[in-house]
């Protein structure tokens, strides 16, 4: 797969330090997926929404979802099941970043079909370890789904 | 009182053989008394002294026929047809007889027995107009002057002071009788210088039960003169022989030696006994007694009777009246009391203030509340053993919400030493499961006579002599151990009593269910509350952490070595301050967390525990040894939750040591081992963590169990958060245990908790 044709990488996050902070580590880890951010939930369900209806800029879509649970507005776990309901972004790869350990959460997110948890820690090497881990795996070991069908050029 | 049987005689015959007193065969000198055939009206029975009021011997009348003696002035026909139709009660006749020497009048009262018809003549008592005028006049005042009477006893006491002036006896007295058929007098007028009898108590065997009988039927009883020898019933060969005479409605019924000595050791030589009939119980009696002899003509006796009556019927709607207004009484007690108790948020309290309301609502003298373990007295009532003991017994029997008794010893033989405060007994039972009993005393009657006239000094030395003394000690036989009966209305409160508070159980219960609820939901609340205030702490804790590391890694030339070493210590006082953080969301959720209790081997657990120390430890620290002296038991508890205490006892007993080969021993002590001061349950163990550490002074054994509480400077010691004691304290109160510290200042500490052991 060419770097070009990186699918991109939706962030809902609203802390800026941290958000900050994973852009340095994921630039350091040599990511080259675009990254787009939503700051709330509401304008991370506009941005997707509106990405569909209009259906041009197909490669903003993203494959890859790091969702943050707390968020103000529509919160995480809202955003989660909607989209993991809404046939058109079910198979987009949903994975938690948030600081909540409640193992409440952590089951209910899975029910609702998150593709994985990862807490945030408060110590530096271990939050760099954790999104090491996730650009590893989820960015460049496992195979993201295409859109084909909205493209039509694959 | 007494007719007849000598109760109190040495060798007296047993109640079942009590002599017939209508069968007596004598009658009293005052009158002659004639017994006919019904069918021919021939004599068959004479009494003896026929010769000394009619002038012909006895045994001359008998066989004669009755019509034969009669004077012709007698209106004839009446007399046949009141010959024809009498009945049992005695009906007046005046009488004409012509004696050899004269003619005589009679005041006559005939009655029908079987197949006999008693004549009972009395010579009339020569009265003057005036006086059946001014007799009828006093009558009349009477009745008017007693129903103007509302108070009872203002109404006895009028009774008795009517009677005494028509009939000029000297004492008059009305009785009651109570259910067991004891009597006790309630109201008397005596001449000043005697001995007062009101009070005074009588038991039922004092008047034979033939003659409690005729009193029942309204009878009246007239003795003019105890000491007039009695006269014998001269019979007709050939006809009634073989059957004595029924005397039973005879007014001239001899008198009974028994009647005439127990009287005369009062001194009462003449006597009228007039029955208060209620409906159809004999309610009492009026009793009339003279020193001497005193004849009372038959329209004085008749003015006696009609005085009775009126106080019977009278007496019954004044004693209602009474007894209603007690009734409402009650009730009202009840009405306030209920409602106080459904607004009061502690039921017990309710029940106990203030005090004389629950005693009040059943006219008791002591209560015991029962709350399982918990008994409150009130008033006057039985020690606290005794009584718990009663509670043992009355949950034993089978169930029944309310047992009542006003003789406890009857039932209950142990009863005999509280006797005197708890003859009388009801217990209530709200809930036998729980042990909720409500107890109301009444002390025996005896206690509450007040017998301070003590009337007679009729008992001498080695002889007993027959009177009211000695009927009061056979009374006191039979009133012993027992207490006023519970009325029904009485009973009726109890039982309302315990609806109501079954009521505001419930009702509690129900307020409880809520509360539980928004408990659980708080609860809940609290749960998330910790994770997002944790969270929302973190936050920026990370942001702090994350920038400092940041800094530190790309612009650290750019710094001077106190700068790097400052950024250094931000990082560690942020990670510090997560560990807090994290402790903290760890010992709010112990709380909450359900317990996962199992049969769980120690043996196991701990190895387990070492084992994951041992992961935890530097390479280069000492491997950790334990000592445990001997297999450690099997425990009922979390399994997971229990590791935790295990590895926060020996990181603590590894930490706080300057040993550098720390010695740790790890055992349990039984129940019995002398070495538990204050003893544990069965079925517990204390297991004991021992390390021969640094030690703690005596003055922190409480502190180390609170939250972030440290002995120790911050760094020292490996810089623990100040939380597992904590955690590991309220883990073992989770499972309903306790710990708790000894130790000597630089010897070594050693930890103790008691947790339930598994059932071998």
């Amino acid at each position: 797969m060419l770097q070009d044709n990186k699918t991109p990488l939706l962030v809902v996050e609203d802390s800026d330090e941290d958000f900050e902070v994973l852009q340095i580590f994921m630039e350091d880890m040599a990511v080259t997926n675009p990254i787009y951010r939503c700051t709330t939930g509401d304008k991370a369900l506009e941005f997707l929404y509106r990405e569909q209806d209009e259906g041009t800029k197909e490669n903003q879509r993203p494959s890859m979802i790091l969702l943050d649970l707390n968020l103000p507005g529509t919160d995480g776990r809202e955003i989660l099941a909607r989209l993991k309901q809404d046939d058109q972004f079910r198979e987009i790869p949903i994975v938690i970043f948030t600081t909540n350990s409640d193992p409440k959460d952590i089951k209910f997110c899975y029910r609702k079909g998150a593709n994985g948890y990862l807490i945030k820690p408060v110590r530096t090497e271990r939050f760099e370890k954790a999104i090491q881990a996730f650009v590893d795996y989820w960015l460049n070991t496992n195979t993201l789904p295409e859109w084909v069908e909205f493209t039509g050029n694959k | 009182m007494r007719q007849s049987n000598c109760s109190n005689n040495p060798g007296r015959l047993p109640q079942d053989h009590e002599s017939p007193v209508h069968l007596i065969g004598l009658t009293q000198p005052h009158g002659v008394l004639i017994g006919l055939e019904a069918s021919t009206f021939n004599i068959a029975h004479i009494s003896d002294n026929a010769i000394s009021h009619l002038g012909i011997s006895a045994q001359t009348l008998i066989g004669q026929n009755l019509f034969e003696l009669i004077e012709s002035s007698t209106p004839i026909q009446h007399l046949q047809h009141s010959l024809e139709t009498c009945s049992n009660y005695p009906s007046y006749h005046p009488i004409s007889i012509s004696t050899p020497s004269e003619t005589k009048q009679f005041d006559g009262l005939l009655h029908r027995i079987d197949n006999s018809i008693l004549l009972e003549l009395e010579p009339t008592h020569k009265q003057t107009a005036v006086e059946l005028t001014s007799l009828q006049n006093q009558i009349q005042r009477s009745l008017s002057r007693l129903r103007s009477l509302d108070d009872i006893t203002d109404f006895l006491q009028t009774a008795t002071t009517e009677i005494q002036a028509i009939t000029g006896f000297e004492r008059v007295m009305v009785y009651r009788f109570d259910e067991h058929c004891a009597g006790s007098v309630i109201a008397e007028v005596k001449p000043p210088e005697k001995v007062s009898y009101l009070g005074l108590h009588y038991p039922a065997t004092d008047i034979p039960t033939t003659v409690r009988q005729l009193y029942h039927q309204g009878l009246t009883r007239f003795i003019p003169d105890l000491r007039a020898p009695s006269v014998e019933l001269v019979t007709a060969e050939q006809s009634f022989a073989q059957t004595p005479v029924d005397l039973r409605y005879a007014i001239l019924r001899g008198v009974d030696p028994c009647c005439v000595e127990y009287h005369q050791n009062m001194g009462v030589t003449a006597l009228l006994v007039i029955a208060l009939v209620q409906g159809n119980r004999l309610w009492g009696l009026i009793s009339c007694h003279h020193p001497t002899s005193k004849f009372l003509p038959y329209p004085v006796r008749s003015a006696c009777v009609i005085l009775g009556q009126l106080v019977a019927a009278e007496v019954a709607g004044k004693v209602d009246r009474k007894e209603l207004n007690y009734l409402s009484s009650l009730q009202a007690i009840q009405a306030n009391f209920i409602d106080s108790i459904a607004k009061a948020t502690d039921f017990k309290q309710a029940l106990i203030e203030p005090a004389p309301r629950l005693l009040e609502v059943v006219s008791a003298q002591g209560a015991a509340i029962c709350l399982d373990q918990d008994i409150t007295l009130i008033g006057e009532t039985p020690c606290l053993e005794d009584i718990q003991a009663l509670i043992s017994w009355s949950l034993e029997k089978p169930s029944s919400e309310i047992f009542h008794t006003n003789c406890l010893v009857q039932v209950y033989p142990s009863a005999v030493n509280i006797q005197a405060v708890a003859s009388g007994l009801i217990v209530l039972t709200i809930s036998k499961v729980r042990r909720y009993l409500i107890l109301w005393f009444r002390p025996e009657v005896l206690q509450t006579i007040n017998w301070a006239g003590n009337p007679h000094e009729s008992v001498r030395e080695g002889q007993a002599i027959l009177g009211p003394r000695t009927s009061f000690e056979n009374w006191k036989e039979t009133v012993r151990a027992t207490a006023l009966p519970w009325k029904s209305a009485e009973l009726a409160n109890a039982l309302a009593l315990k609806n109501a508070i079954v009521g505001i159980v419930l009702s509690k219960a129900d307020e409880l269910a809520q509360i539980n609820l928004e408990l659980e939901r708080s609860n809940r609340e609290l749960d998330s509350f910790a994770y997002a205030a944790s969270h929302d702490l973190k936050e920026p804790l990370r942001g702090i952490t994350n920038f400092s590391n940041l800094i530190l890694r790309r612009y650290s030339e750019s710094l001077d070595e106190s700068a790097v070493k400052r950024l250094q210590t931000l990082v560690k006082l942020a990670e510090r301050m997560d560990r807090l953080i994290d402790a903290l969301l760890r010992f709010s959720r112990l709380g909450q967390a359900e317990l996962q209790q199992q049969p769980t081997d120690l043996n196991t657990l701990l190895s387990k525990v070492l084992e994951t120390l041992h992961a935890g430890q530097n390479e280069d620290t000492s491997t950790i040894q334990i000592h445990i002296p001997r297999q450690l038991p099997a425990v009922k508890a979390d399994s997971i939750l229990l590791s935790e205490v295990f590895s926060n006892l020996l990181s603590n007993a590894l930490k706080y040591t300057d040993q550098p080969q720390p010695s740790i021993e790890v055992g349990y002590l039984e129940p019995n081992d002398p070495k538990i001061a204050d003893g544990i349950e069965p079925n517990t163990c204390v297991i004991y963590v021992q390390d021969d550490g640094i030690g703690i002074h005596k003055r922190h054994f409480q502190n180390i169990f609170r939250l972030f509480k440290r002995l120790h400077e911050r760094d020292s010691y490996g810089g623990g958060t100040g939380v597992g004691l904590t955690i590991a304290k309220k883990i073992i109160e989770r499972h309903g245990g306790h710990i708790w510290v000894e130790s000597t200042y630089g010897m070594g500490t050693t930890f103790y908790f008691v947790l339930n052991c598994e059932e071998k």
